[in-house]
C-alpha cells in the first residue's frame, strides 16, 4: 500500500483547524486551541503507524471536533459557564464550520487578525507563520534568522494583545479593509522574501515559505471584496519569482545568480499564471510597488539568455519604482542595471544617492557595485579597495568567497 | 525463532514541540517501518502509548501521577517481533525513526517458561 497522505497535509490542516476552532470558541482561547490541534497530530502520528485512514482529512477533522468538545467540557468545568462561550459563531453549528467555504472564510479572518494594526510588524509575521501556516517556533526562528526565544516572546506578546484588546475574529470594517490589506500583502511579501532571498536555509524551508505566501495570496484572491490591482500584481510577482526557485539553488545548496541560471529549468506554468494575474491587475486603477516589481521580474523572464535581457526597459521600471516609493535598494538595483548598460555616469550618480547605513546587512552589495563600476572604468586600484570595503561588511561565507575570488583576479 | 520486545524510550513528540510538518514526516517513517516488518511477517504485537503516566509503588501502594518523568525517559511504545537472535533484532531496530531526536530502542528477549 502506498502512503496516501498528501504532502504538507498536516501543516495545511493545522492552519485550517486552528481557524475553524477559533471561529467557534473565539480568539481568547487561541492558546488552548493550538494545543488541541497539536494533540490531534500527535495522536495521528501514533495511530497512523499501522493503518493510514481511508480519508486522512476526515479523520483529522473528526478527532479535532472531538477534541473541541473535550475543550468545551473542560472550559465549562473550569469556569462553570454554559456552552455559549462564543460570540462569533453562535449561530453556526460546528459541523458547518468544517465545510470548505467556511474553512477558507475562517482562515481569511485569521489573516486579518494576524495583521491587526495593534501588533508590531515582527509579531504579525511570526503570528501568521505559526497560526496560519503551522510552522513551529524553531522553524520560524530559522526562517527569520532570529532566536527561538525571541520568536516565543513575539508570539506570547501577540496573543496577549489580542486578548487584552478583545480583538474579534472578524473581517475589518469596510473602511479599514484597504489599510489592513496593505499590511496583509506586506506580510505575504515578506514571508515569500524570507524564503526566496535568504542564503543559508535548506531548500525545503525555502519552498515551504514561498509556497505558503502563494497559497495565502490565492486564498485572498478567491474573495471579490479583497481583490485589487495590487493583490493581483503581488500574486504575479510571487509566481514570476517562484518559477525560478528551482534554478536558483544548485544541487549542493549554493545560490546561482541570474546570469548563470539554467533557464530551461524555469517553470512555465507559473510564468503563465503570473502573466494572466498581471492582465487582471490592469483592470484596476490602483498601483503599488508590486506592479513595478512584477514588471521587472517579468522582463527578466522574457529574456531567452542573460545577454538578451532588455536592460533599458528594466532601468525604466526601476526609475518608475523609485519615483513611486523611494527606496535605497531600488537605487542600488538600478545602479547595477546601469552597469549592465555601460551607463557609467548614471551608475555613479545613483550610487551617490544611496545612504549605505540604510542597506543594513546588504551594505556589501553597495561596495561591490562600486568596485564593479571602477573596474569598468579601468581603475583597478580603486576597484580593489572597494572590494576590501565590501569584505569588511559581510560575514556570509558564500558572499565572501565570491568577493575574494573577484579580488584575486585583479591582484 | 524467539520473541523479542523492542521498547522505545524518549523522543516525546509532545515535549519536543515538533511542527505539524515534522510530525507528518515522522508518521510516514513509522508507517514505512511497520509495513516493512509486516511484509516480513515478523510482527506479533505493537502499540504506541499515551504519554500520561500513573505509578503505583511501595508497600502502601502509593499512587503518583508522574508528569515528573522527563520526556527522554518516557516509554513511547513497543513492538514484539520474531527473530533468530538479538543481533537480528538490532538490525531490525536500525529503521526506528527517532534516533535523531535522542530516542532509544531497548531490545529484550521475551522469556519462555518451560511447560514441564
Amino acid at each position: 500500500m502506498e502512503n496516501k497522505v498528501v504532502d504538507h497535509l498536516f501543516r495545511h490542516h493545522y492552519g485550517k483547524m486552528v481557524a475553524i476552532l477559533t471561529r467557534f470558541f473565539g480568539l481568547s482561547y487561541i492558546e488552548t486551541i493550538e494545543d488541541a490541534v497539536q494533540d490531534t497530530f500527535i495522536k495521528a502520528t501514533s495511530q497512523w503507524r499501522t493503518q493510514i485512514p481511508d480519508n486522512p482529512e476526515a479523520w483529522l477533522n473528526r478527532v479535532a471536533k472531538n477534541r473541541t468538545i473535550d475543550i468545551l467540557r473542560s472550559i465549562q468545568a473550569e469556569k462553570n459557564r454554559n456552552l455559549a462561550i462564543t460570540t462569533g459563531a453562535s449561530t453556526l453549528q460546528i459541523d458547518e464550520l468544517f465545510l470548505d467555504h467556511e474553512v477558507a472564510d475562517s482562515q481569511l479572518r485569521m489573516i486579518f487578525v494576524a495583521c491587526h494594526p495593534t501588533l508590531h510588524p515582527n509579531e504579525q509575521i511570526a503570528f501568521a507563520l505559526k497560526t496560519i501556516s503551522g510552522f513551529s517556533i524553531k522553524e520560524i526562528a530559522a526562517a527569520l534568522f532570529t532566536k527561538e526565544e525571541t520568536i516565543s516572546k513575539r508570539l506570547t506578546r501577540a496573543k496577549k494583545i489580542i486578548i487584552e484588546r478583545n480583538i474579534q475574529f472578524q473581517y475589518p470594517n469596510p473602511e479599514a479593509i484597504h489599510n489592513r490589506m496593505e499590511r496583509v500583502m506586506k506580510v505575504i511579501y515578506l514571508t515569500f522574501n524570507e524564503g526566496f532571498h535568504s542564503t543559508n536555509q535548506d531548500k525545503l524551508v525555502k519552498e515551504d515559505l514561498c509556497g505558503e505566501a502563494i497559497r495565502l495570496c490565492q486564498l485572498l484572491l478567491k474573495k471579490e471584496q479583497f481583490r485589487s490591482g495590487s493583490l493581483y500584481a503581488l500574486f504575479a510577482l510571487l509566481c514570476f519569482h517562484m518559477s525560478r526557485l528551482e534554478s536558483k539553488i544548485s544541487s549542493d545548496n549554493q545560490l546561482v545568480n541570474l546570469k548563470n541560471q539554467d533557464r530551461t529549468k524555469w517553470y512555465f506554468p507559473l510564468i503563465k499564471m503570473g502573466n494572466s494575474a498581471m492582465h487582471k491587475a490592469m483592470d484596476y486603477d490602483d498601483s503599488s510597488v508590486y506592479h513595478y516589481e512584477a514588471a521587472i521580474a517579468s522582463e527578466h523572464l522574457n529574456a531567452k539568455t542573460f545577454k538578451d535581457t532588455n536592460w533599458r526597459k528594466i532601468s525604466y521600471w526601476y526609475e518608475q519604482l523609485h519615483t513611486f516609493e523611494p527606496n535605497m535598494f531600488t537605487l542600488l538595483n538600478h545602479a547595477t542595471v546601469c552597469l549592465q548598460l555601460n551607463d557609467l555616469a548614471k551608475t555613479y550618480q545613483l550610487l551617490n544617492c544611496i545612504e549605505v547605513a540604510e542597506l543594513g546587512q546588504r551594505g556589501y552589495l553597495y561596495y561591490g557595485c562600486f568596485a564593479e563600476y571602477y573596474l569598468k572604468k579601468g581603475e583597478k586600484d580603486l576597484a580593489i579597495s572597494f572590494l576590501d570595503k565590501a569584505l569588511l561588511e559581510t560575514s556570509n561565507k558564500l558572499e565572501r568567497e565570491f568577493l575574494m575570488k573577484k579580488q584575486e583576479k585583479l591582484l | 525463532m524467539k520473541d523479542f520486545m523492542m521498547i522505545f524510550i524518549g523522543a516525546d513528540y509532545q515535549e519536543l514541540g515538533l511542527s505539524p510538518e515534522q510530525l507528518q514526516e515522522r508518521m510516514g517513517k513509522w508507517f514505512a517501518w511497520n509495513e516493512k516488518m509486516q511484509k516480513q511477517g515478523i510482527v506479533k504485537a505493537g502499540d504506541a502509548l499515551v504519554p500520561h503516566v500513573k505509578r503505583v509503588s511501595g508497600p502502601n501502594r502509593t499512587v503518583t501521577d508522574a508528569p515528573l518523568i522527563e520526556g527522554k525517559e518516557l516509554i513511547g511504545g513497543y513492538y514484539i517481533v520474531q527473530a533468530e537472535n538479538a543481533d537480528a533484532v538490532v538490525k531490525i531496530a536500525e529503521d526506528y525513526p527517532d534516533y535523531d531526536l535522542d530516542g532509544t530502542v531497548e531490545i529484550r528477549e521475551v522469556m519462555v517458561f518451560d511447560q514441564q
